[in-house]
């Protein structure tokens, strides 16, 4: 129903203007829902204009002269705001007095009604009053007045200073009670909040610069409340929750209660209570229960709750310093988890299969790796954690009670097993697998020259027998040790690799030169050979510990070899390493047989056998005599012959020692075409091992000595204690040396006249 | 679209000018009315109680004509607006009228709170008082001098700093 507007006022006269205009604006504030016409609304702003325009302004400005100069043509408005301004107070009183019988949900329902009717009330009556808005306000505030705002922002003063500080605290306990019921599992409104939450935010004007807001208004009256209200919440709730349930099931609260918490937010508040919304919940939640959270996480490890784990992470991950206690348990953990997986293998003694030994420590590290990989999603920290404790307990363990060179040993040795040509070998990506499980291990290594040492022996018997399973296994693995420890630490084993190739060229080579200094007859009655050349440098070997006679049918093929190849390379020195040396020979004389057996033997023992060519008894010291071997090679060869019943001794069962005379068994039986009987004896691998860590330690000194020299020929001299600390820290990533071997180094080389000792504890060095 | 709706305008002499929607909301007032009052102005003839037929059609010239012009900026009053009393040219074809409907057309800018053509119209005016000496000023404008030469004196000597010599 239209309101019937009074007549248009005289625009100089105040009073009826301002009666004209708020009937109008009256309208606007309770009843725009009925419309405002045309007419009114180009009443009022046209009343507003005219007034502001009216002659009245020259007339009572006082002239342009004196004082006022500078200001230009007086604005007239004032007395148009400021009546304004007292029927909003009026207005808002009135609201005020309402809302009193109001509480709750209620109160809710009639703020945001009122709110809504009044601000879009403010929009309309800006729009009317813009006249004043561009001229006598814009003045105003050009001016520097801080008390007036433009037609809407004075709406919204008056709302804050009138109505809302009065009303605030209640409409808050309403919101915070309704959040408190959604938090219990209730349905509410949410909207009846999002209005508040935007009224409120609305209200937050600048005082020094109105086109500005800011969150002043909606941080102290929401958001504080709220976080205080949510803190009080969940401090209660999850007391009694914890006493009540499992730690686990808390987790699990917790964690859904937080994913609520953030939800809500994106629900129906402002975007900038995330912050300290989360901040608050994770102080109760999690920070708040954090001792009874750490304090299961070894019971979770115990029981390998993955899922668990992943969750207390994702908790404590949340909150600062949270992880730290986790990662030292964790470490602690996964040290005692290897060496008790360590010890139960550790019962099988020295027998133990190297791959038992290897397996045992990679089941621990693959488990916890998982672990890490999935519940602690591969954090940096817990991952440094893993590898502090694998380095302990693969280097300090049972199995290495007597040093730490076990391991390494040990995994080199699985390592070869796994390269050796043999009946189960693995497929190529079995093996590819298993090498890269193998760095795994030889990453934690602190002994890594050991595993260097054991690893070129038996490089070095896997090329000289060409017993590898795979060129490209081999060719891999060297790539990845030289990707862990550099070019220096495989440029040996690369050369090894390369002397069997220019070998295999060298006996095409031989061939064809044989083939044209012999004639036919010569060919068919020379050996066939086949010949390493290998650079004493570069290859773990050592020359015969015994004499040896070779037989002449040897001694032509290799003359002639020699011939050819100091021919090729004058001014070089051949070594034969007769104990590495090995052939076949064909047994003609076994009767009962159409095929004749091969017998695959050393050299040492084909000398042997090529006596009874000659006799076919042969005692025990025509062997010794015509072979010039020592016993302890001629006795092991002569015992497998005895076994595999190649030779019979006599008298029966005798023992090979002097005295002892040997047939041929004419008789020789055997269900394969080819015997194989050169065998190592298992003493003789003992001995090697021993061996081989005795190297370790003439090289670990020279490598001492050389890092030595090297530090002091560029520093030229140094204090005592920190050459001592600078040799350490180079040499480690090979072994972790002991201060008193270094000491000892020093006072070698200052023997050796390489250093001298100066004062003050210093050292210098000797070019 | 918008672009085709039109609108009715009622002048105080209570004649009706039909106009595009956009060229009507080159003013402020209608652009807001329109928002607020909305359906009821699409029908009716939007009444503009302050300006009458021969004015409101010099206005809706002008606003036909810059129809197409960018929205003015709030914040470039301060300086380049003030600074220039350059009008281009159409502008300075479209003010030459007689004084009375030239402060006509600033009196309706001022009402319809169409920025730009009042800043025309007293940029116009203020090119006319350039370079002037105050009898020139007063002729111009046909203002009585109602000063007495004392006052005269002093407010020569107040601005004797802003004199071209």
């Amino acid at each position: 129903m239209p309101i019937t507007m009074p007549p248009a006022p005289n625009k100089d006269d105040l009073a009826a203007t301002w009666n004209f205009l708020q009937v109008g604006v009256e309208k606007i504030m309770t009843n725009l829902k009925d419309g405002v016409d045309m007419a009114t609304y180009m009443g009022i702003y046209t009343a507003v204009h005219n007034f502001c325009t009216s002659q009245k302004a020259v007339a009572s400005g006082g002239g342009i002269i004196g004082g006022n100069a500078h200001r230009g043509a007086h604005l007239l408005g004032e007395d148009l705001y400021k009546n304004l301004k007292d029927y909003l107070k009026g207005h808002l009183e009135d609201l005020h007095e309402k809302s009193k019988g109001h509480i709750d949900e209620a109160l809710l329902t009639y703020y945001i009604r009122e709110w809504d009717r009044y601000t879009t009330a403010a929009k309309y009556t800006n729009h009317l009053f813009r006249y004043l808005n561009r001229h006598w306000v814009k003045r105003e505030i050009d001016e520097g007045k801080k008390d007036v705002f433009d037609v809407y922002t004075l709406h919204l003063v008056q709302w804050r200073e009138v109505l809302f500080e009065k009303v605030n605290k209640n409409v808050m306990a309403a919101v915070l009670k309704m959040v408190e019921k959604q938090r219990n599992g209730e349905t509410i409104e949410q909207s009846q909040i999002k209005s508040i939450v935007d009224s409120f935010v609305s209200l937050g004007l600048d005082e020094t610069d109105s086109t500005k807001s800011t969150l002043d208004v909606y941080r102290f009256h929401f958001e504080k409340p709220f976080i205080d209200a949510t803190t009080k919440y969940y401090e209660n709730e999850s007391n009694q929750f914890v006493a009540e349930n499992s730690v686990i099931d808390y987790m699990k609260k917790a964690e859904t209660r937080l994913e609520e918490e953030k939800n809500r937010v994106g629900l129906y508040l402002h975007q900038d209570i995330m912050n300290p919304l989360m901040k608050a919940c994770l102080g109760v939640l999690v920070t708040g229960h954090s001792p009874l959270l750490r304090d299961e996480f070894q019971v979770l490890l115990d029981t390998d709750r993955q899922d668990d784990l992943a969750r207390m992470y994702r908790l404590l991950a949340r909150i600062i310093d949270g992880l730290e206690p986790l990662r030292t348990k964790f470490e602690a953990h996964v040290r005692k988890s290897g060496l008790a997986a360590v010890e139960k293998v550790a019962t099988e003694g020295d027998n133990m299969e190297p791959k038992t030994y290897v397996d045992a420590l990679l089941e621990v590290h693959t488990q916890y790796q998982k672990l890490v990989d999935d519940a602690f999603t591969g954090e940096s920290e817990f991952v440094r954690s893993l590898d502090n404790a694998c380095k302990e307990f693969v280097n300090r363990n049972k199995v290495c009670k007597t040093g730490s060179s076990r391991s390494p040993e040990l995994l080199a040795k699985y390592t070869d097993a796994l390269l050796k040509k043999s009946a189960k070998s693995a497929e190529e990506a079995d093996l590819e697998a298993s090498l890269i499980q193998i760095m795994t291990v030889f990453k934690y290594i602190e002994d890594k020259d050991v595993f260097q040492k054991f690893y070129s022996r038996m490089l070095a018997k896997r090329l000289v027998h060409s017993s590898s399973a795979s060129e490209d296994a081999e060719t891999s693995m060297i790539g990845k040790l030289k990707e862990a420890c550099g070019y220096e630490y495989t440029n040996k084993l690369q050369r090894m690799f390369q002397d069997i190739q220019i070998s295999t060229d060298l006996n095409s080579a031989f061939k064809e030169y044989q083939s044209r200094l012999l004639d036919d007859d010569g060919l068919k009655k020379a050996v066939d050979p086949s010949y390493q050349v290998l650079g004493t440098g570069f290859w773990p070997l050592s020359p015969p510990q015994t004499n040896f006679i070779p037989p002449q049918e040897i001694v032509d093929t290799y003359t002639r070899f020699q011939n050819f190849y100091f021919d090729k390379h004058s001014g070089r020195k051949l070594t034969w390493l007769w104990q590495l040396c090995k052939g076949e020979m064909k047994a003609n004389y076994v009767k009962n047989t159409k095929i004749p057996f091969t017998f695959c033997v050393s050299t040492y023992q084909m000398a042997i056998l090529l006596l009874f060519n000659d006799s076919d008894t042969v005692t025990y010291e025509d062997a010794q005599k015509g072979t010039a071997l020592s016993a302890e090679w001629l006795d092991p060869s002569l015992s497998v012959f005895v076994k595999a019943k190649v030779l019979i001794p006599s008298p029966e069962n005798a023992k090979a020692e002097p005295g002892t005379s040997y047939t041929l068994n004419y008789n020789f039986k055997h269900k394969k075409v080819k015997v194989n009987l050169n065998i190592v004896v298992k003493s003789d691998a003992k001995q090697e091992v021993e061996e081989t860590h005795k190297t370790i330690e003439e090289d670990r000194k020279l490598l001492m000595q050389s890092a030595i020299v090297r530090i002091m020929k560029s520093r030229k001299h140094m204090k005592h204690v920190v050459l001592v600390q600078e040799t350490i820290s180079q040499i480690k990533s090979r072994f972790t040396p002991k201060v008193q071997d270094i000491k000892k180094s020093i006072d070698q080389l200052i023997e050796k006249e390489y250093l001298e000792r100066l004062e003050n504890e210093e050292l210098g060095y000797l070019a | 679209m918008a672009e085709m709706q039109k609108i009715k305008l009622m002048s105080s002499d209570s004649a009706e000018i039909t106009v595009h929607r956009d060229v009507a909301e080159r003013s402020v007032l209608i652009k807001n009315m329109m928002e607020d009052i909305g359906e009821q102005a699409m029908t009716e003839a939007i009444p503009i109680p302050n300006v009458n037929e021969a004015v409101l059609n010099k206005v809706i010239e002008w606003c036909v004509h810059h129809k197409g012009d960018p929205p003015a900026t709030n914040d470039d009053d301060a300086d380049s607006r003030k600074k220039t009393t350059d009008i281009e040219e159409w502008d300075q074809k479209f003010m030459q009228v007689d004084q009375e409907m030239l402060f006509e057309i600033i009196l309706a800018a001022n009402y319809l709170d169409i920025k730009a053509l009042l800043d025309v119209g007293c940029k116009t005016v203020a090119n006319m008082i350039k370079g002037k000496s105050p009898e020139e000023i007063r002729k111009t404008f046909n203002i009585q001098n109602d000063f007495t030469p004392e006052e005269e004196d002093q407010i020569r000597r107040e601005n004797e700093w802003a004199e071209d010599r």
